[in-house]
């Protein structure tokens, strides 16, 4: 049983359109009979809504409803909630959600949030703020944790940007982030960038705009957030509520049984995976970060009958969360890190 | 669940509504054309006799095709059954012959050129962009079906009637059933100069721009479509879902024309007729391949249409960009710039390194100006064709070359504006990956900075 983003909507749509056909202006009519086949319709017909993708492609799917993901985070009330991340953030006040990002990418990229000013935004010049998520398993940089990555992000920024304050541990709502500020001295734009760690996952604050006070102010709002115990810059690998985050736990020496899934499709795109292990070594949760619909219903079908090694943890059988690529890495090599997430 | 956001419109109001719109689109940029010559090495003659195969390769282009090659002016053959237009250049033809979508519309003189009985559908204007149409989903019971993709090229016109047709009759896809449904998308004939310099871009060298790339702060990530039996990077087409120019040229040829060829060796029927009965028999008129080798020819002689034509794009120059127009210099500068500055350049990479070439020189280890990483990215619910192709999914996109932008007439994937503002605007959607780069180029660069952007947009 798969969960597939958007699909209510589609069968709302869906069901709209078989209930509300109508008539259409007429075109010229054929000489002759319309011939077989789906080039070829009588009128009157129903619409198709519109601003709906209803064709897709690779896309996240999980095995059940009921374990969180961390693209499921919402703002309602002003408040962007994630429960995969036991995170909280209230929005800056005059500050609202845009639009819903894309779906999270192949090498395990999430946009949770973008924010833009409200309508009752007062202040002369505006800003934008993203807030977004990779996971550190399908990581494309040599980082094995939040301040690393923005390490790295620092020393591969592009010629066009200068450095304003290099990667620098900052204590937000009472924990560690990385911060690291650069300017485009061309657009007078400031880029502001905190990011911590949370089940292995680097969560990226970026507020982006001229006016520096407000950018400030905005930081400082984050200090109404609530976050898991374990966040922080360097730490962050689950645990608490949360399983532990093992990189790489998916090897041979851990696993007792295992079945590979055998495709029907040829395809050559990278499929990302995380999977949650319980306490006795099953497979419990699956979720498939970015796979075409084919593949993710394999790769979970045979998922969900591997058989791991219980994971020990304090001299205790624990949770523990892991990453698995299948298919092509699209010959992005991630480098080790000099902090392992194991 | 769904993620309650704010409706569209709402959005772009409450967004946009204090923005100073005296910036504006500088319109394409006149003066001479700055594409349609052949690559410096070519017109140079290196390697000898290659500018004799490019010049072919253009007459070809050009050659308008009728069913029998026995129409006075039209003396290529093979055209349709079913087609869209009748020479390469009707379509290709802005600001040169190689580009894209002219001022005035060929497919409507396409559609009774001869004698032919066609209706034009209403998405079909004289001053309007040449289009293709593809129907999304497949009508069942004379509804659009969700759950029967179809998404193939749903060719504009028949042959019926024309001088040459003999006794074919064939309908016309139901246009107007699929517009009052919303059953029907549309594409834009992409510009074909410097496409051989795209065509010799190693694999390797576009993965190392994509690692490169990921290290952004604007939520954009992207993947490459790829060829479904060797796995390679495809890179032609809205979709970069074609492998190289001779694939591109060869099903252009046959989809647009209706010239079956060696690559693509039969006539073809639509989508749903191809599933059924097939074309009738009395509108397969020619012996297939239509489009061969000319065993009888000699050195470019030999070259059937389909291999000229990918030989005519593929030894075609780049656009040349002014430095000057318009807006001045110092204007292009600035907006080049921050183009880069607020993200834009993510994607549309300015610059990729070929290979060596074994064609000619100017192919090889050159700079592609491009303005693509040639991935394909989640443009969202308002860029979305619902057209799969390849690994390329309803509101994927190849990243749209920007070389030659300034002098183009017709934007996005469908024509569906001459104002490159409203190009950039129309990124912004839910599912979109430029949301952000989208949003700081609105929300916080000043007007004259978006001025300075489009002049150097309509610099390239």
């Amino acid at each position: 049983m798969f969960r597939r983003e958007f699909l209510q909507p589609v069968f709302l749509c869906l069901s709209l359109f078989l209930i509300g056909s109508r008539n259409v202006a007429a075109q010229t009519p054929p000489e002759q009979a319309l011939p077989n086949g789906g080039d070829f319709a009588p009128m009157p017909a129903g619409k198709l809504p519109t601003g709906v993708i209803l064709v897709k492609g690779a896309e996240p799917s999980a095995s059940d409803r009921a374990t969180p993901l961390p693209e499921e985070g919402r703002v309602a009330r002003n408040v962007y909630q994630n429960r995969y991340l036991g995170l909280t953030y209230p929005l800056p006040p005059d500050w609202m959600e845009a639009v819903q990002g894309p779906p999270p990418s192949d090498r395990g990229g999430y946009v949770l949030a973008q924010l833009i000013p409200a309508a009752t935004f007062k202040r002369p010049t505006k800003g934008t703020v993203l807030i977004s998520a990779q996971d550190m398993f399908f990581v494309h940089a040599p980082a094995g944790n939040a301040l690393e990555m923005i390490k790295f992000s620092k020393e591969h920024l592009q010629p066009y940007y200068e450095v304003e304050r290099s990667p620098t541990e900052v204590t937000i709502a009472g924990h560690s982030f990385a911060r690291f500020d650069y300017v485009s001295h061309v657009a007078q734009l400031h880029w502001y960038v905190l990011a911590t760690q949370i089940r292995c996952h680097t969560i990226q604050f970026v507020f982006t705009g001229q006016d520096v006070e407000m950018l400030e102010s905005l930081i400082g709002d984050m200090n109404r957030m609530t976050l898991p115990a374990e966040a922080g810059a360097t730490s962050g690998r689950g645990g608490g509520d949360s399983p532990v985050c093992v990189q790489n736990y998916a090897l041979a020496k851990n696993i007792e049984y295992r079945t590979d899934p055998i495709f029907d499709v040829r395809r050559f795109n990278p499929v990302p995976v995380r999977i949650v292990i319980d306490k006795k070594g099953a497979v419990r949760h699956v979720h498939v970060i970015s796979a075409f619909s084919d593949q993710a219903t394999k790769i979970t079908e045979a998922l969900l009958q591997w058989k791991f090694k219980p994971y020990v943890q304090d001299g205790k059988a624990v949770e523990v969360e892991t990453g698995i690529m299948f298919g092509s890495r699209d010959g992005i090599t991630a480098i080790p890190s000099s902090t392992s997430l194991d | 669940m769904t993620r309650r956001v704010v409706p569209l419109a709402l959005l772009l109001c409450l967004t946009f509504s204090l923005q100073d719109f005296a910036q504006t689109d500088p319109g394409v940029r006149g003066g001479a054309p700055g594409a349609g010559q052949p690559l410096a090495s070519v017109a140079a003659n290196n390697p000898a006799n290659i500018l004799n195969f490019f010049n072919a390769g253009k007459d070809d282009f050009q050659e308008i095709d009728s069913v029998s090659g026995t129409v006075a002016g039209e003396e290529g053959s093979g055209l349709g059954p079913r087609y869209n237009s009748r020479s390469c250049v009707a379509c290709h033809a802005q600001p040169a012959v190689g580009g894209t979508a002219p001022a005035v519309n060929p497919e409507i003189a396409d559609a009774t050129a001869d004698g032919a009985r066609n209706t034009i559908p209403s998405f079909i204007t004289v001053n309007g962009p040449v289009r293709e149409a593809r129907f999304p989903f497949f009508f069942t019971n004379g509804v659009p079906d969700v759950n029967r993709p179809n998404g193939g090229v749903e060719d504009l016109y028949t042959i019926t009637g024309r001088i040459d047709a003999g006794s074919c009759t064939i309908s016309q896809p139901s246009f107007a059933t699929a517009v009052a449904t919303n059953n029907v998308i549309f594409r834009i004939p992409t510009p074909t100069f410097g496409s051989g310099l795209i065509e010799n871009i190693e694999e390797s060298t576009l993965l190392a721009n994509a690692a490169a790339n990921l290290n952004n702060n604007f939520g954009v990530t992207g993947t490459f479509n790829r060829e479904g039996n060797t796995g390679t990077i495809t890179r032609f087409g809205w979709k970069a879902q074609n492998k190289s120019l001779e694939i591109f040229a060869g099903e252009a040829y046959l989809v647009e024309m209706g010239v079956a060829n060696e690559l693509f060796t039969q006539e073809r029927p639509l989508p749903g007729e191809g599933m059924n009965q097939g074309l009738p028999a009395a509108c397969k008129i020619n012996p297939t391949p239509e489009d061969i080798t000319h065993f009888d020819g000699v050195s470019e002689g030999v070259m059937s249409d389909t291999v000229a034509f990918a030989m005519f794009m593929r030894l075609l120059a780049p656009p040349t960009p002014s430095t000057t127009t318009p807006g001045g210099a110092t204007s292009i500068a600035n907006g080049r710039n921050l183009f880069s500055a607020v993200g834009c350049a993510t994607c549309h990479t300015p610059t990729i390194r070929t290979t060596a070439s074994k064609f000619t020189p100017s192919l090889s280890n050159a700079n592609a100006n491009l303005f693509s990483d040639l991935e394909i990215h989640h443009m969202g619910t308002e860029l979305a064709d619902n057209v799969s192709q390849g690994g390329a999914g309803g509101d994927e996109f190849r990243t749209a070359p920007l070389w030659g932008a300034g002098q183009r007439i017709f934007f996005l994937h469908d024509g569906r504006t001459r104002n490159l503002r409203n190009a950039i605007l129309a990124h912004n959607s839910p599912g979109s990956e430029a949301n952000t780069s989208s949003f700081i180029f609105f929300n916080n660069l000043s007007a004259a900075q978006q001025q300075d952007v489009l002049n150097f947009l309509r610099s390239l």
